[in-house]
């Protein structure tokens, strides 16, 4: 019989049980790898996640400094719609929202005024009112309908108390005028969502800035082009957009996105400026990044130790055939034929375990998630892992199988077969 | 020969096949260890975020008479779960007068009306931090001369650079804050520093004069409860912001402090701030989720692992199983040596990865500390050029640090679970092999 294949596959079937067990171990190991592979990469795709509820975000602002001044106001130029959603396109952006104040008085469609508690509403023109400081900071809260998107026209936000004052409900329509004197236009608004006020009113940490003159039941929330509608024809010297937010999905790449959006040439970056604002990012980053690195760690550790394992594993299996080896060298079979008949019959079971490992791994994960309640959608096993432990498992399978076999290659037939028990 | 002696000399002359079967315990050991030493340090880095995340409730009691009086306060900070970190405000308005007593000018330019009685009035703000109000922290401003007030007592205050300008008034000098319905009420007080506004006020024109930012003092809290209050020796506050460790026991807490004597708490309004918390929250349990996971699959993998080990050693030993049992020596005698022999090695497996352990999670714990290096961060330029400046030292929130270490209770569940693991393992290969007959395990030998 001088052919190896089939000394190999033999020797295999023979020894079914010993061969099952080897390919039980690999089955094991190679499916330990694999999962641990796949958490490592789930555990940074959560951690980004993690990162994105920070609510880590710039303004974009104009900047006062660097314009003109009228004794009253500032005559720096406005932020355009254009340029908010040219910068709103950058890569790496969440969200945006921008605000336009006006304080209008609002009818219902009886023409009559709404009942409140001041003598106008602070309204603020939104683009993703989602985005809004008050909704992000847990102040309101949405409660019913939907929050006002850039895709929205004519549509307002209301409190929920204003609603059951005036007996609101959403899909009604309102209509608002500021500055009836100066001929502005009366613009119909829709109600598409209404809000609850969570926050303590009461509670006098207050800057006395306009807004805090006026009741949160007062408060609206309107789309940009309502908003634009309310000043039309009036003044447009003192009224315009004078600051717009952007939230990004990665805490981490704040500093990135800011660089990008600076480079937009068609912006003149003289007259507005950029602040970042990521301090419950700043708080947590460090202990965010600890539970990286220990997992990544935990990995590192797997792989190693999985390593070690299997050259335990292979070099014991060849040591038990000291006495095969021998019979197989005193017959004539040469040296590089007998390793290499071990080298085969090890990857013969690894071309079983390794895909099989694949699919178990994909399972895995999940099976024990689930078992106590907790779901892994996260972690999932990538053909790329795949090619990378099928890669390097390999090599070390080879390597393993010829190391322990030098031991007993070394030696002479005679010797082998005479320090046999 | 006894069985004790058998076990011993067998494992004394296969050196070999000993030590690999130390060596294999031994990284399955220090696997396991190392496995459970992070997973306590992740709960660890777990418990920081959900501090660092602050989340805090406030208490109003504004409308009660007295406020909330110091041992209230102090029962409070008692109750567990507060991180200690807290914030306590007052606010009241008084008439301000020099040393002799006389009016001092206060800015009416910009003020939507000047309110009777309050011709020589502002606002008075009293914070546990004058550098942590909202005036500060948001508001845009800055001190410009002396030191911000951080003590309870003290009876100092920081007045605006305007103010002080116009009255003459510099740091260290003397001035009285007075009750505004009872002017005879008054407290000295001395000028701790100055202040100026980076941010004009956007309601101008239709703040009354008192709130405008020029006629704005800050004070200690028990200058602020002595004319909110009438207090003397003792601060009572009208607003309390505390903070927790774990935003998920906020509700446990509040109703803990509303059950505390003292305080009237039906008239006061609580309010919970955990938004940054309710946000990251769902993602967070995802992280916990995945190294859950990973400790799980390491487990479990590392068992069957162990079990598999364990068999193929000893299907290596059919032969002499077969020799042992023809020389007429008991199975149970013969199976207790393999166990023996396999306890012998677990054991000092145990012992060793006891020290390889430690010192690995001592190296990661060490690797943990080196990141934190001194990050610079970019703060973006009005001309659009970037410059890096050195962050300030970042806030100390208190958080703990992180300990790679192995517990003594992880210690005692490997060794059980270790022990267990190596008996039934052994005992279950054996057993096929001590069904057979030696005969027929003799010839069935290759």
């Amino acid at each position: 019989m001088n052919n190896l294949g089939i000394r190999a596959i033999l020797y295999s079937a023979r020894k079914w049980k010993k061969t099952l067990l080897v390919f039980c171990l690999l089955l094991a190991i190679t499916t330990l790898v694999l999962s641990g592979l796949a958490i490592a990469d789930a555990q940074e795709e959560q951690a980004e996640e993690v990162r994105g509820t920070t609510g880590a975000s710039f303004t974009v602002e104009r900047d006062i400094s660097t314009g003109g001044w009228n004794g009253n106001y500032s005559t720096q130029e406005f932020m355009s719609e254009d340029m908010i959603q040219q910068i709103a396109a950058v890569d790496g952006i969440a969200g945006y929202d921008a605000t336009l104040i006006t304080l209008p008085r609002i009818f219902n469609d009886k023409g009559e005024e709404l009942a409140h508690e001041n003598y106008s509403f602070y309204n603020y023109g939104s683009y993703n009112s989602q985005y809004h400081e008050l909704f992000l900071s847990g102040r309101f809260e949405l409660v019913e309908g939907t929050h006002i998107t850039d895709d929205m026209t004519g549509s307002i936000i209301i409190s929920r108390e204003l609603a059951e004052w005036n007996g609101l409900k959403v899909g009604d329509t309102l209509t608002g005028v500021y500055y009836p004197q100066n001929n502005t236009p009366e613009v119909d608004m829709e109600i598409v969502g209404i809000f609850d006020v969570v926050a303590d009113k009461d509670d006098q940490v207050n800057m006395y800035d306009d807004a805090s003159y006026y009741a949160y039941s007062s408060y609206v929330f309107c789309s940009m082009d309502a908003a634009e509608g309310l000043i039309k024809g009036w003044g447009e010297d003192g009224e315009g957009i004078s600051e717009a937010y952007y939230y990004v999905t990665d805490a981490a790449q704040l500093e990135n996105v800011i660089r990008e959006v600076q480079s937009i040439s068609s912006i003149n970056w003289n007259n507005y400026k950029i602040t970042a604002n990521d301090e419950v990012y700043q708080n947590i980053s460090s202990a965010l990044s600890d539970t990286g690195t220990l997992i990544t760690t935990l990995i590192i550790v797997i792989t190693a130790v999985s390593m070690v394992l299997i050259i335990l594993i292979l070099s014991m299996s060849i040591r038990s055939r000291k006495r095969e080896t021998g019979i197989l060298l005193a017959v004539g079979i040469a040296k590089p034929a007998v390793i290499l008949q071990y080298v085969l019959e090890t990857l013969l079971i690894a071309v079983v375990a390794f895909p099989l490992a694949y699919l178990s791994s994909k399972q895995v994960a999940g099976t024990l998630g689930t078992l106590f309640g907790k779901a892994a959608e996260n972690v999932i096993v990538t053909p790329e892992h795949f090619m990378l432990v099928a890669i390097v498992g390999g090599i070390l399978l080879v390597a393993a199988v010829l190391v322990s076999s030098i031991s007993t290659i070394r030696l002479k037939p005679k010797q082998i077969l005479a320090q046999m028990e | 020969m006894n069985l004790y002696k058998r076990a011993y000399l067998y494992s004394i002359r296969k050196k070999g096949k000993t030590l690999t079967l130390l060596a294999f315990l031994l990284v399955m050991a220090t696997l396991m260890l190392t496995c459970l030493s992070i997973q306590s340090a992740t709960e660890t880095a777990n418990a920081n975020i959900k501090k660092a995340l602050l989340g805090y409730f406030t208490i109003n009691a504004k409308t009660l008479e007295n406020g909330i009086p110091e041992d209230t306060v102090s029962q409070i900070l008692d109750v567990d779960g507060l991180s200690g970190r807290y914030t306590l405000r007052s606010y009241t308005y008084a008439a301000y007068f020099d040393a002799d007593g006389n009016g001092l000018t206060i800015n009416t330019e910009g003020a939507a009306q000047v309110p009777e009685g309050y011709e020589n009035a502002g606002r008075v703000v009293a914070n546990s931090n004058s550098q942590e109000d909202s005036y500060f922290t948001d508001g845009g401003f800055e001190m410009v001369e002396g030191s911000p007030i951080t003590t309870e007592t003290g009876s100092q205050v920081l007045i605006h650079e305007k103010f002080a300008q116009r009255n003459g008034l510099s740091v260290g000098d003397t001035m009285l804050l007075g009750n505004v319905e009872d002017k005879d009420k008054t407290i000295p007080v001395t000028v701790a520093g100055i202040f100026t506004n980076t941010e004009e006020q956007d309601s101008i024109g239709m703040a009354p004069s008192y709130d405008l930012y020029d006629n704005i003092v800050f004070t200690d809290l028990s200058t602020a409860s002595f004319l909110l209050y009438g207090t003397e020796g003792t601060t009572n506050v009208q607003y309390g912001d505390f903070y927790v460790n774990d935003p998920d026991e906020l509700e446990r807490i509040m109703t803990d402090v509303q059950e505390l004597d003292g305080v009237d708490w039906e008239s006061c309004t609580l309010t919970r701030y955990d938004n940054d918390y309710q946000n990251a929250k769902e993602s967070l349990e995802g992280l916990q989720n995945i190294v859950f996971i990973a400790i799980a699959v390491v487990s479990v993998i590392c068992f069957l692992v162990l079990a598999l080990f364990l068999t193929l050693r000893l299907r290596g030993r059919i032969h002499e199983t077969g020799v042992y049992l023809a020389m007429g020596i008991s199975k149970g005698s013969v199976l207790l040596q393999y166990l023996l022999e396999v306890i012998l090695v677990a054991a000092i497996a145990l012992v060793i990865s006891f020290g390889t352990s430690t010192a690995i999670s001592h190296q990661i714990g060490s690797s943990l500390l080196s990141q934190v290096t001194s990050e610079t961060y970019e703060t973006v330029d009005l001309t659009g050029e970037s410059e890096a400046v050195e962050e300030e030292p970042a806030e100390d929130l208190g958080l703990a640090e992180i300990e790679v270490a192995l517990s003594a209770e992880d210690y005692a569940l490997v060794w059980a679970f270790g022990m267990v693991l190596c008996v039934a393992s052994t005992a279950l290969a054996a057993y096929p092999i001590m069904k057979m007959k030696p005969k027929s395990i003799l010839s069935q030998m290759s």
